[in-house]
């Protein structure tokens, strides 16, 4: 996928427009394009002119620009009745050129500060400047995954801003329904093979006029959705701050002159560009760099799933470069085919990805907006599952393949963080989040309709210096917050009787990943609560550690316990289950009677009632390093704070430890501990082989197409699809030139 | 423009630095002597006298061997030149069924086997675990990184390589 603008529009662009110097706004995009073109930078502007000439009037104004988009989101989330927004924060707002690129943006869900540029970008495309027309106090809402979106559950809208009869900008926000009218209630919609079934629709609708929103619009939600509370003022907290930016932008050009405001907004876009390029050179190396994450889904034989949803592995290769200019190219070849499941993602869901990467890892401060889009490429293979290029794909779970992938992305940045010398920044943070979604009856008798988003609080994956983060950390809102359990409560037929640290979760090494949570609820107050589970891989680690550290577990499973004695031990004052306990033989299992279960996958299941049990899983990422190079004091931190067992700080972290019942603490034996790691040094000698000694029983292996069926399906996927790739795979391992499995 | 003593650089890299004096560090723009300051503490390190031109990983540096530019450990095993994998030429343990993996990963939080296997690559000297690759079965050898060497020292250090 190209970042070109691929323009449909029929309209004549020469005639007179509402956008800069009479353009119309098409023309003014292609002017703005050939600019860049030709000259190589942002609008063609060679100097920081305004910035030479006054620093601290230049300042100011990007200054105020910043504060109006920040203030704007904090006011709406209060607004918003949504925990998603008001708690957990999944909101954006950003200001725009005409031409749809962001000059500021807020905090919170940046991975949409770019969907919005193309969704403004789509409709200049197909002149909406004629048809529907745009005009000052006009909304335009989209959650279209191929207008611009990740997903429907993400409801974005934009104003324009018109000085006179001219356009000079755009406000967008974006939030995060909770409900989006799927097929089981909820928002990430996991059982759909296709577009249908995966919620209410809004494709780029002009829904309000003169700062007013449709009453048909609102009725369209009403009618389409189980819980449209959410979705209503969820729409009124984002018009509102579209609004509230609008009008502090229409001050500032009063106070900063027209002309100096036009100039400036490109200005700022042009100085994030160099800056990047800048911080590139002086953070990086440049050089070709490689990766792979897999994510697996278990479709097949589960209730409620799509019969064209098979059992598969999405593989997800990466390659980036970095020239000696400093430019960066992501290249995602060797991705296999869009598929029949929600695991796709359209193209803005991969800008998406690309930019919250780039602005966590590059471009964190100064001029962050579309000035660093300019100084990058993706290239997503048309037809694979990241460039689908057919609109009827489901692509509600998307974040499923794309975390993989962008993880990736952050190991590469990281790897080259770390031959320069910036260890601190080396950070192996995104991974999958799980997610527990869902509907039935609520606990007021209600039809309802929601998500439980605390997963935007999981453990991150392990950094150079020091552990990951330890349940503060998601990669798609880097302003993470797991909501109140009361919050959770409140909106759904659940009660926790556990939200706390899953021990052992974090990925083993010298620095460990952060770690995760489990949460335990019992089914409160309902007869039917029909709960399914999104977003995480199955039977594959989804995320790799770096420099010898292990990657995080795969969290995709589930306890489910029915027709439990939870009301008797409860009466009873008996102890209940609230962490997993042995995970051989989970307190779920031990502390409660009922029929309990292992769910293997995503969670289909019939519907739970008051008194079952429900325990699910949160993802972290990859360690870093070599775990026997552990601090052995860090390790007995842990087993303290009850974040590793006693089994695995000898097994992995080779650490001899015991509790100290008198002390109430752990104790390290530091010459046993010794000895356990020069024995493990010992061990890996006997244990292992030479590369290419395995390599060449490998050969022979795949010569006998000794794979699982799921393995081979992916790797014929790519052999039809991907020459390149192809040839690569079968020469690293001297196959045949027309080598594939049989299956 | 920060700046900062190589004692305090020291400390960062090995994790020892409060976070206190992190976290600043993190934040602020950063010290355009970090490289050259970073390959002086790690040459004085190692063991042997070969020159570093660059860290590629925990224990893995690309050094200058007469004419030749290759992957070294900080031990002193030498894998080969560094254009090429040096995985090839480690040692490899891999975790493909239940029994290795519950090592690791206890209960229902493994990979299936059947669907991914870990591979871990040890330094042939010093036994160190040097990268772990969490793959499909058939999947490749990973080759993590080719750096432009040229290009990073000409170009963007201005030194000569």
């Amino acid at each position: 996928m190209e970042k070109a603008i691929q323009t449909t529009a029929e309209a004549a662009p020469e005639r007179r427009g509402c956008g800069p110097e009479g353009r119309t706004l098409l023309a003014a995009l292609r002017h703005d394009r050939e600019l860049l073109e030709q000259t190589g930078h942002y609008h063609g502007i060679s100097d920081l002119r305004l910035k030479a000439e006054n620093y601290l009037h230049y300042e100011s104004l990007h200054a105020r620009l910043r504060s109006a988009v920040v203030n704007a989101r904090e006011t709406s989330k209060k607004i918003s009745a949504s925990p998603g927004v008001r708690e957990v924060g999944e909101s954006v707002v950003a200001l725009y050129t005409p031409e749809g690129d962001s000059v500021v943006l807020s905090t919170g869900i940046m991975v949409h500060v770019h969907t919005l540029s193309r969704f403004i970008q789509w409709m200049i495309e197909r002149d909406y400047e004629s048809d529907p027309g745009i005009a000052h106090g006009d909304v335009f809402a989209n959650n279209d995954p191929f207008v611009s979106d990740v997903h429907p559950p993400d409801l974005m809208n934009v104003t324009p801003i018109f000085h006179g009869r001219e356009l000079i900008g755009w406000v967008g926000a974006v939030a995060h329904e909770l409900e989006i009218g799927g097929v089981y209630g909820g928002a990430n919609q996991t059982t759909t093979a296709e577009r249908f079934g995966q919620g209410m629709i809004v494709s780029a609708e002009k829904v309000a006029a003169n700062d007013v929103i449709r009453r048909d619009f609102f009725v369209r939600a009403e009618m389409n959705l189980r819980t449209p509370v959410y979705f209503v003022l969820d729409e009124k907290a984002m018009v509102s701050a579209c609004i509230d930016v609008r009008e502090k932008v229409l001050e500032a050009v009063e106070q900063y002159g027209l002309d100096y405001y036009k100039r400036a907004i490109r200005e700022i876009i042009e100085e994030g560009r160099r800056a990047h390029l800048q911080r590139m050179k002086m953070l990086t190396v440049p050089g070709r760099y490689r990766s792979v994450a897999h994510a697996g889904h278990l479709f097949e034989g589960k209730v409620g799933a799509s019969p064209l949803s098979r059992n598969c592995i999405v593989q997800v290769p990466l390659e980036m470069t970095i020239d000696r200019g400093g430019f960066m190219t992501i290249d995602y070849e060797g991705a296999g085919r869009k598929m029949w499941n929600p695991y796709n993602c359209p193209p803005a869901a991969m800008d998406g990805g690309f930019f919250v990467t780039l602005t966590q890892f590059i471009d964190f401060d100064g001029k962050v907006n579309d000035g660093c889009w300019f100084a990058t490429r993706m290239i997503c293979p048309p037809g694979s599952w990241c460039n689908p290029g057919d609109d009827m794909t489901a692509t509600s779970s998307a974040w499923g393949s794309l975390m993989p992938g962008f993880g990736s992305l952050q190991r590469m940045i990281s790897r080259s963080f770390l031959a320069r010398g910036f260890r601190e920044e080396v950070f192996l943070g995104q991974v999958n989040t799980p997610i527990i979604e869902g509907g039935g009856i609520n606990q007021y008798g209600q039809r309802f309709g929601g998500q439980n988003l605390e997963c935007s609080s999981e453990g991150s994956g392990a950094r150079g210096i020091m552990d990951g983060i330890d349940c503060g950390y998601v990669g798609w809102n880097p302003e993470s917050d797991m909501g109140n359990v009361e919050i959770w409560e409140m909106i759904l037929p659940i009660l926790y009787l556990g939200r706390r640290i899953w021990r052992d979760s974090p990925g083993a090494g010298k620095y460990r990943a952060g770690a995760t949570y489990s949460t335990l609820l019992m089914i409160h107050k309902t007869p039917l609560y029909n709960i399914v589970s999104t977003i995480h891989s199955d039977k594959v680690f989804d995320n790799q550690g770096m420099c010898g550290g292990y990657p995080g577990p795969t969290a995709k499973f589930e306890y489910v316990s029915r027709d439990t004695d939870l009301a008797e031990r409860i009466a009873r004052r008996e102890p209940l289950p609230h962490v997993e306990g042995d995970p051989r033989r989970p307190d779920i299992s031990t502390r409660v009677g009922g029929d309990f279960r292992v769910v293997d996958g995503v969670f289909l299941e019939r519907p739970l009632r008051s008194g079952d049990l429900f325990q699910f899983f949160y993802n972290t990422g990859g360690g870093y390093g070599d775990p026997i190079e552990r601090d052995p004091e860090a390790v007995r931190r842990d087993l303290d704070n009850g974040i590793q067992s006693i089994e695995i700080a000898e097994s992995v972290y080779r650490v001899a430890a015991r509790f100290d019942a008198a002390a109430k603490r752990h104790a390290v034996d530091e010459q046993a501990t010794r000895k356990l790691r020069a024995e493990c040094r010992e061990e890996r000698g006997r244990r292992a082989v030479p590369t290419r000694q395995w390599m060449a029983r490998q050969r022979e292996r795949l010569l006998r197409h000794d794979l699982g069926r799921e393995v081979k399906e992916m790797y014929n996927d790519v052999f039809g699809f991907s020459e390149r790739w192809s040839r690569e795979y079968r020469e690293f391992w001297s196959l045949p030139d027309d080598f594939v499995f049989t299956v | 423009m920060a700046s900062y003593p190589k004692d305090v650089i020291r400390d960062l890299i090995d994790g020892k630095l409060p976070w206190q004096t992190t976290k600043p560090i993190m934040s602020d723009f950063k010290d355009e002597r970090r490289f050259e300051i970073y390959l002086e503490i790690l040459q004085e390190r190692v063991p042997w006298k070969e020159r570093i031109l660059l860290p590629v990983g925990e224990h893995l540096y690309i050094v200058e061997k007469g004419a030749a530019r290759i992957v070294k450990c900080d031990c002193g095993h030498e894998f080969g030149p560094y254009t090429e994998n040096w995985k090839l030429e480690a040692l490899v343990y891999v975790r493909d069924d239940e029994r290795s993996l519950d090592e690791i990963y206890p209960g229902a939080r493994k990979c299936d086997p059947g669907w991914m296997e870990l591979r871990e690559y040890y330094c042939p000297g010093c036994k160190a675990q040097l990268e772990v690759e969490a793959v499909t079965p058939g999947y490749p050898v990973v080759f993590d990184f080719v750096p432009d060497l040229e290009g990073f020292y000409r170009d963007w250090l201005k030194k000569p390589l």
